[in-house]
């Protein structure tokens, strides 16, 4: 039997073959691994606006629990000692509406 | 192999062969009544042993005032609940949940309900919704098996008893009990959403899935403006304590749109901290209360009369006596005037003066135009639990209804209905449905319907005439304490003695003490009712209830920054002291 010779072109083709069909294959597993990657980030992310929106929430509603007039008339006879001016001592301005 | 020994093989396999065949009937058979016959009544065995179905309540939407000012809001907050394992003694099932009392601060009855659930072999139990985030930490410092944690949204209000009545309440699971967040609770709450707990041999979960993602409620922006509820509500509160009355409600509104500014009632709650109540704190008065307006009414009266054309702002009717007889019965003015014109019989509360007034009426006329007014039918307002007040119909009037109507007896009103007079007469003659809702940010369509509501009820002509005699009696009359320095106002007080149903008769130490008015009186940019029941000292409208008006309405013309009328001397300086700033 003999043996068929492989040209150097041929084994040039073959390796070449080999080494793009291991780089698609590399590039595949990587591309898998990276989508897989960016998606736990992405659901990572997702949560953490998950959560600042509920925190901003939160803040807003203790912003608005903080400045209700309630709290801040409090807040002015209490800690800043203020009383209510009597009707002759407020001054008014023309409105313009 | 003989014959003899072939014969008896094939005898023994047949044998054989027919148990083999009897024990696969048997099998089929078996399997025919598992796979067929009790497959349902099976399957639902397998799926309560290892499957779980719940509701993912939707996060409740906001409600805001007129300005975007957030007036009750849903957040996520941790519940506790237990999943006993199976065969876990019941001593160390006592021993987590006194470890759980601790932490949770559970009271003897609750800790008495959660021992019942556990003797019971209940497989979940809540041990507390909505908890406070720093037990929660301690919970889960804690470790204990079989305790779960279980998000859930909790209704926060950020003003804690402003607007309690009109906001209402929601109960454990996020719905509407009463006011707003009853009334628009479809539109709030959303859509349930459903999860699947998949559950081990032990019934301990492992897995969730969601089956049904649940959609959020929508936001509602409301008419009310937290500033004029703010100044209405400390007014009442001031009013109340100072004259020591029952209750009290106030409704301010802008007469051009129907849209109410402000509704307060006193005694009031903190919606934060709900605790058992007595009905008459818990109702919104301002629309459920019946109470006989008393001299308010005579607006009505002196409508009906004008716009009849049986008098006129020119005769005169002889109050000089101080009581009128009618059927048997003395009805006196609070004191004795002489000859008094028509706008003088309004402007100084003459009681015999409107009974007068009232007799020169038809009956038909005189209830046509009550109904007209809306008495005894309900407002419309987007509010529960709404009253119709109480109108008797006319062919069960007696010989003295027509006169006691005249002076608003015989007839039971609720605040928003006095409110909506008075809207009437400000908006010269025309009704608007008055409303508490704007509209609905995310769908501005959902609420249009409801808003466009407009109808006549009296000519202007009539209208114009009652709002002259009105001013008279905030100028000169029985409401001069409603003053307000730089605006002009109309309105009228009332002084009703209510009905004692033990003595049945009228009492002469209980009274409802009003006063309904708007102002500017050009352009009417608030109306306002004030409603104070069985004040102790004073009890006259005028004393009681106009002085709540002119607090509330003089700080919420200037928060609305409606320019004042007349130039007040204040004004005149400030107008120099400015001009000498800019040379």
């Amino acid at each position: 039997m003999v043996r068929k010779k492989y040209t150097r072109n041929e084994i040039t083709l073959v390796v070449f073959c080999t080494i793009f069909i291991i780089l698609i294959l590399t590039f595949y597993v990587w591309h898998q691994m990276e989508s897989v990657r960016i998606g736990y980030e992405e659901g990572e992310l997702e949560d953490k606006v998950l959560n600042l929106r509920k925190e901003v929430e939160k803040l807003e509603l203790l912003k608005s629990s903080l400045l209700s007039l309630e709290n801040v008339e409090k807040i002015a006879k209490e800690e800043l000692k203020l009383v209510k001016p009597k009707e002759k001592q407020i001054v008014y301005d023309d409105f313009n509406p | 192999m003989s014959i003899y020994f072939q014969k008896k093989a094939h005898k023994r396999t047949i044998i054989l062969s027919f148990f083999f065949m009897l024990w696969m009937s048997g099998l089929i058979v078996r399997l025919v009544q598992l796979q067929v016959f009790d497959h349902p009544r099976l399957k639902a065995v397998v799926i309560d042993q290892n499957q779980n179905k719940k509701p993912i309540i939707p996060k409740r939407g906001t409600i805001y005032d007129t300005k975007g000012n957030i007036l009750a809001r849903s957040l996520p907050v941790q519940s506790v609940y237990y999943v006993p394992s199976k065969g876990e003694p019941y001593n160390l099932k006592l021993e987590k949940i006194n470890k759980l009392k601790k932490v949770l601060d559970l009271s003897e009855i609750e800790l008495q309900k959660l021992k019942a659930r556990i003797k019971k072999d209940v497989t979940f139990i809540w041990i507390k919704r909505k908890i406070d985030p720093e037990k929660e930490e301690q919970l889960r410092n804690l470790s204990l098996s079989g305790i779960y944690f279980m998000e859930e949204n909790k209704r926060f209000y950020p003003h804690g008893q402003l607007a309690a009545h009109l906001l209402g309440r929601v109960n454990i699971d996020e719905t509407g009990a009463s006011g707003i967040e009853y009334k628009y609770d479809p539109i709030l709450k959303g859509k349930e959403g459903e999860h699947l707990i998949l559950k081990d041999a032990k019934k301990r979960e492992y897995r969730f899935e969601i089956l049904r993602e649940p959609e959020p409620g929508k936001d509602l922006f409301l008419t009310i403006d937290e500033t004029i509820q703010y100044y209405t509500e400390k007014a009442l509160e001031k009013a109340m304590l100072e004259t020591g009355a029952k209750w009290g409600t106030v409704i301010v509104a802008r007469p051009s749109t129907g849209e109410i500014l402000a509704m307060a009632n006193y005694p009031t709650y903190d919606l934060n901290n709900l605790l058992p109540m007595p009905t008459v704190i818990d109702r919104n008065q301002a629309v459920h209360h019946n109470f006989e307006p008393g001299s308010t009414f005579k607006i009505v009266t002196a409508s009906a009369a004008l716009e009849a054309n049986r008098t006129n702002l020119y005769d005169n009717f002889d109050c000089s006596k101080g009581y009128i007889y009618i059927s048997g019965k003395t009805i006196r003015d609070h004191k004795r005037f002489g000859v008094l014109s028509f706008p003088e019989v309004i402007i100084h509360s003459s009681n015999v003066g409107a009974i007068q007034i009232g007799q020169s009426l038809d009956k038909e006329r005189f209830y046509r135009v009550i109904q007209a007014f809306g008495f005894g039918q309900k407002t419309g307002i987007d509010l529960p639990a709404e009253e119709s007040g109480i109108f008797r119909p006319l062919d069960t009037w007696s010989r003295i209804s027509p006169a006691s109507l005249s002076i608003g007896y015989e007839i039971s009103v609720t605040a928003i209905q006095m409110l909506q007079t008075i809207n009437i007469i400000a908006n010269r003659g025309v009704a608007l449905t008055p409303r508490i809702v704007k509209n609905n940010l995310r769908f501005p369509n959902t609420l249009k319907k409801k808003l466009v509501s407009r109808k006549r009820i009296l000519s202007k002509g009539t209208a114009s005439e009652l709002v002259s005699i009105l001013e008279g009696v905030v100028q000169e009359g029985t409401g001069t304490s409603a003053q307000i320095r730089g605006y002009t106002v109309a309105g009228k007080t009332g002084t009703a003695q209510k009905f004692d149903p033990s003595t049945g008769r009228y009492s002469f130490t209980a009274h409802t003490a009003s006063f309904v008015g708007f102002a500017p009186v050009d352009n009417p940019a608030l109306s306002i009712v004030v409603v104070i029941d069985d004040p102790q000292g004073q009890y006259y409208g005028a004393e009681v209830a106009a002085p709540v008006f002119r607090e509330i309405a003089s700080q919420s013309l200037r928060y609305l920054r409606i320019p004042q009328q007349e130039k007040s001397l204040n004004t005149i300086i400030a107008d120099n002291l400015l001009k000498q700033r800019e040379k």
